[in-house]
Parts: C-alpha cells; sequence; structure tokens
C-alpha cells in the first residue's frame, strides 16, 4: 500500500462518523493513504473538486454523505449523487473516470461499513492503477485497450486521446465523442465505482450484488 | 464575578445534559432507520416521509368527510320536520348502517384521524432528536405546533358531531373549562354552543369549526411549507397503499359504534377515552380547571418557543456570500437551495449578465448547498470557502 496512490474521501460530517478515525493530519489513521475533507454537507461537494483530486494525481474520491431520503439539509445528499450521476448540473466533466469515484451513503454509525468498502475501493483503484500502468508502457504511447474491455459503457472517452495515464483527459476531446459516456449504464465487472451511487450502497443487498458481479 | 461563573457551570451542567439526550435520541433515531432501510430500503423507509404521513392522513379525512358530510343531519331534533326523529345522531346511524360501506367510511375517517395525530408526534419527535427544527427553520417549527392543536382541536368536534351520550359530555366539559376562563370565558362558550344553551344551532356551529378549520389547515400548511423548495408532501404509492391497508384493517377489526343516543335530560358521566384526541378530556377531569388551563397553556407555550429555549447543540450559522465579480447568473443555486435562501435580483449595472444571485439571510442555513450547485466559485461559505478545500485535496495528492 506504501506506493499506492493517495485517495481522497469527501464526507459530510453529519454522515459516517469518522472523527475517531483521523489521525493529527486529516487522514485515516488506519490508512494513512486516504485523506478525509469534511463538508458541513455533502451537497457542498463539488464535482469541479472531485476532478481537481484526479488531476492532482489522486487514484480515486470517496464521496460519502447520509443515507439517501435522511439529509439534515433536506436535499444535500440527493443533489450531489445526482451531479454524479449527470442528471443535474453541475455534472463531472465526461472524460472524468467514473470508475475512480466512489459514493457512499451511511449513516452516523456506519463507520466500520466505511472503512470496509474503501478498503475495497482501495484495491480496485490500485487494481486499475497496475492495469493501466502495464498498457501505457510508457505515456508517449499511451494505449487505453485494457481499459475500454474493463468498461464497455464507456468506451469513447477512454478511445479518445488519453494524455495521462491518471485518465483526467482534456474535456473537449471526450465532449465531441461521447454523448453516452455521462452515465455508464452496464456495470464494469470489476468495478462498482459509479453505478454504487444509484443505490444507497449502506444496505446489505447492494454488497452482495457487487460481490456477486465480480 | 462568582456568581455569574456559577450561573455558567449550571448553564453547562444543563446544556451538556440536555446535549447528551440529544445525542443518544439521535443515534437511535438513525439505528431504527438504518434497520428499516435494509428490510425495505431507503426508498420505501416510510421515517423518510414523516411529514408526508399526516399530509396523506390528511387527504383520507378530507375525502371520506366529503362522503359523511353528504348524509350527516346537523342537529338535535327535527320537531318540525316530521315524525320520525332525524337528527344528528340517526343520520350517524343511517351512515353507518344502511347505506352502502357507510361503516367503512366512517371507520376510515376516524382511524385516519387518530394515524394523523399518530404520525405528527412521530413527525415532531423526529424533527425534535434530529435537530431539525430551530434557527432558519423556526417558521415550520412554530407552524408546525399551530397545525397539531388545530388537528386536535377538530378531531375534538368531530367527536362531538356524533352526539352520543359521550357527545353530549365532552361538549358540556368544554362548556364548563370555557366558563372558567376569566373575561374571555363567557364569550368563548357564547361562541362555542352558538347560543347560550345547547341547541340546534350548536350542532350546526360544531359542523362548521370542523369543516371550515380543516380547510384554515391547508392555510397553516401553506406557511408550514413556505420556506422549503421541493416539500416532501406525498408517500411513495407503495407506502401510501400499506397506509391505507393499515387503515382498512383497523375498520374492519374494530368498527365504530355510536354510543346512546344524547339526551340532553341525562347526565352521563362516563366515557371511552380515544388518547389521540381527548387526552386533555381525561386530564381534566383529573385535576382542577385552573390547574389544567395553566398547564395546557404552559405546555403549548413551551412546544412552541422550544426552538429559541434550545441553543449551541451545533454551530451558528454563517450565511453564503456571493462574489459579485464571479456570478454569472446562471440560477443553479437558486434551483438548488432547499430552503428558498437564494433569490435572482437584476445584475447591477455594467455587468455583462442579466441576474445576480443573492442570499437571503435569516432563511440561510449555511449548509453549503448553493457552493455545490456553482460551477464559477461565485458563492462561498465563509467558514469553508471552495479555494481551501481545493488546495488541501491538491496539497494532499500531489505530496504523494
Amino acid at each position: 500500500m506504501a506506493q499506492s496512490k493517495p485517495v481522497i474521501t469527501l464526507v459530510c460530517e453529519r454522515a459516517a462518523d469518522l472523527n475517531s478515525l483521523l489521525d493529527s493530519k486529516g487522514n485515516l489513521a488506519e490508512m494513512p493513504d486516504v485523506h478525509v475533507v469534511k463538508f458541513p454537507c455533502s451537497g457542498m461537494i463539488q464535482p469541479l473538486m472531485i476532478e481537481a483530486a484526479l488531476k492532482a494525481g489522486a487514484g480515486g474520491v470517496i464521496v460519502c454523505g447520509c443515507q439517501i431520503g435522511d439529509c439534515y439539509y433536506r436535499e444535500g445528499n440527493k443533489m450531489i449523487r445526482d451531479r454524479l450521476l449527470g442528471e443535474r448540473p453541475p455534472g463531472l466533466k465526461k472524460a472524468t473516470d467514473r470508475r475512480r469515484i466512489m459514493a457512499l451513503w451511511l449513516s452516523r454509525m456506519q463507520k466500520q461499513r466505511f472503512i470496509a468498502e474503501s478498503k475495497e475501493f482501495i484495491y480496485r483503484v490500485q487494481a486499475l492503477d497496475i492495469q493501466e500502468g502495464i498498457s501505457a508502457g510508457n505515456k508517449a504511447s499511451a494505449n487505453p485497450a485494457p481499459t475500454v474491455a474493463a468498461k464497455p459503457a464507456v468506451t469513447a472517452p477512454t478511445a479518445a486521446p488519453v494524455v495521462d495515464s491518471s485518465s483526467t483527459s482534456t474535456p473537449t476531446a471526450a465532449t465531441t465523442s461521447a454523448p453516452a459516456a455521462a452515465k455508464p449504464t452496464i456495470r464494469p465487472p470489476t468495478t462498482a465505482t459509479t453505478p454504487a451511487t444509484e443505490k444507497s450502497s449502506s444496505t446489505p443487498e447492494a454488497e452482495s450484488d457487487k460481490t456477486s458481479s465480480t | 464575578m462568582t456568581s455569574s461563573v456559577q450561573n455558567e457551570s449550571n448553564d453547562n451542567w444543563l446544556k451538556q445534559g440536555y446535549n447528551h439526550f440529544i445525542d443518544i435520541a439521535n443515534k437511535i433515531t438513525l439505528a431504527i432507520e438504518d434497520g428499516i432501510n435494509i428490510a425495505v430500503t431507503s426508498k420505501y423507509n416510510p421515517l423518510y416521509y414523516h411529514g408526508a404521513l399526516p399530509q396523506f392522513y390528511l387527504w383520507v379525512l378530507f375525502l371520506s368527510g366529503l362522503l359523511l358530510f353528504a348524509y350527516y343531519v346537523p342537529t338535535i331534533d327535527n320537531a318540525y320536520l316530521s315524525n320520525r326523529l332525524i337528527n344528528a345522531w340517526t343520520s350517524v346511524q343511517y351512515i353507518t348502517n344502511s347505506i352502502p360501506f357507510g361503516g367503512v367510511i366512517r371507520g376510515i375517517h376516524r382511524y385516519a384521524g387518530d394515524a394523523m395525530v399518530l404520525f405528527i408526534f412521530l413527525h415532531a419527535i423526529r424533527v425534535w432528536f434530529t435537530d431539525r427544527y430551530r434557527q432558519y427553520r423556526w417558521i415550520q417549527w412554530v407552524s408546525g405546533v399551530v397545525l397539531l392543536l388545530m388537528v386536535l382541536f377538530i378531531g375534538q368536534t368531530g367527536y362531538y358531531l356524533v352526539w352520543d351520550e359521550r357527545s353530549l359530555l365532552l361538549t358540556r366539559m368544554t362548556v364548563s373549562a370555557l366558563e372558567a376562563l376569566p373575561i374571555i370565558g363567557a364569550p368563548l362558550k357564547a361562541w362555542f354552543l352558538n347560543g347560550d344553551t345547547i341547541t340546534n344551532l350548536t350542532l350546526s356551529n360544531f359542523l362548521f369549526i370542523h369543516i371550515g378549520l380543516s380547510f384554515a389547515l391547508l392555510f397553516v400548511l401553506w406557511l408550514h411549507y413556505v420556506r422549503m423548495t421541493r416539500p416532501v408532501i406525498t408517500p411513495p404509492p407503495a407506502v401510501n397503499f400499506v397506509l391505507v391497508g393499515i387503515l382498512l384493517l383497523a375498520v374492519f377489526l374494530v368498527p365504530i359504534t355510536s354510543g346512546k343516543m344524547a339526551d340532553l335530560n341525562s347526565q352521563p358521566n362516563t366515557y371511552e377515552v380515544d388518547w389521540f384526541f381527548l387526552f386533555n378530556y381525561w386530564l381534566m377531569s383529573h385535576m382542577s380547571l385552573a390547574v389544567f388551563w395553566v398547564s395546557m397553556t404552559a405546555a403549548a407555550v413551551i412546544a412552541t418557543i422550544l426552538p429559541w429555549l434550545v441553543k449551541n447543540v451545533s454551530p451558528p450559522v454563517i450565511p453564503a456570500e456571493v462574489v459579485i465579480s464571479k456570478c454569472t447568473g446562471c440560477s443553479l443555486c437558486y434551483r438548488d437551495c432547499p430552503y428558498q435562501a437564494i433569490e435572482m435580483v437584476p445584475a447591477p449595472a455594467g455587468s455583462r449578465f442579466k441576474l445576480l444571485a443573492t442570499v437571503n439571510i435569516p432563511r440561510c442555513s449555511s449548509c453549503g448547498i448553493c457552493v455545490g450547485a456553482c460551477a464559477f466559485d461565485a458563492i462561498d461559505l465563509p467558514q469553508l470557502p471552495d479555494a481551501n478545500v481545493l488546495s488541501e485535496i491538491k496539497t494532499f495528492a500531489e505530496a504523494k
């Protein structure tokens, strides 16, 4: 885990209570590669922040809000969920690698669940890094073919010129080529990233669903 | 100096105790909701529609009440009409026994009222335990207390309308309670009975209060919802079916019946208490009227001012600020604000844009949803500017 990329967690301070899990620098004591940024409400999280984190070299971003249906400020978690799914502006750029984003909807007591999901997510992100490292070889001849295979619904943006192996491509290239890319409808076998935002991943059904698809 | 320190520590002790209680209550509430989510998923969790449940039952009451109103006769007697007695009690009997499904409609009307009160209390307790009734939400809380009192009174007038022995007893108890009030007691009694004694006009007054106040509920409900963007007032259809199912189960298992017809010459003194509506009559018969009125008034006043009694549980609200030079007037924050705290006004002269977002400070909850809605960094929470968040994210991501 030492060589892995950092993971940013953007969390509502009323959702999963991570205070007891943090060290003095705001990282998870158990997983120092995970940095936690707290917000008054998950609705404050801008898609821009997620894009900035990935662009700055983060391996993945975890968004954590309260259970859908329960928001102290009424609608915040639904707002960020809809933004991540591209159903409410402003959304993520089409080229943003959705596999590196996970949304969790957890109530205050569910910090153990947060740890478990985060560990799984970090493994997935690391697997992506390895996959992309092999396929890219060197950066000059970046060939994202395996990524395409792993993620059928989002072929277009990754097929568009990907400059960096951390897969933040230029937005113009993506927008011109991929109208269907905004919503990955088919769940790739190795990931449950953006689709996890569709269902409340705080229920055991979501968990079993996810494991069965692997 | 010492006394003020003393006061402060007392204050802290009380505050800490209260905060501890709310903390535990909050955790229990959330744990129950998590459990329900596991069973039925969050989409169908009735506790996520706690405010919509009484609203749903209000529609049920309006509809069933309309059907009852078609056959109800608000009189005590009709000596001048026919030799067969037709009054409130007999018309209720006719509805219950002769009209197809009349008894079912009557049962629905009764039990939906009970359910509404039950869910209003559930709603109130949940917003209390989750601390969602203070500051920018005070208008919802105060209008909610008014709504509850109105609903309780409307329900009680419903019990008078049946005009059985219980109705007569409740009417007399109300009259004696009103008479005990100084100054306003006599006029209130005259208003309540629509005269000095119980007459035909009394029953028509009861019917007017019952129906008129029910429609007045709609006005207070408007106040209840006015600062809410997209208020959740309709549970999902699946939940509605379950709610109606529970109602019908109660209707068929425990059918509603009237007592004996009220006789103005009799002195009934026992009655069956409906704990949802008639608990204050139970209190009235167990204490002196002075104690009753003082305690009722005190309870109502404390319930109303509760949002201002409780302080410092959550941090004070620091409203969001618009960066005028960056705002493009795109209205995204205006659309997403859950409290209608953002108003779009014409942009100042010389601006390239037509509109400018402004924050209505008393309504702002400082939740930051507008920040999440803004793609131009044009709105910010002063205590947590998004530029700081971005630099924190970048610093950590690049350090590795």
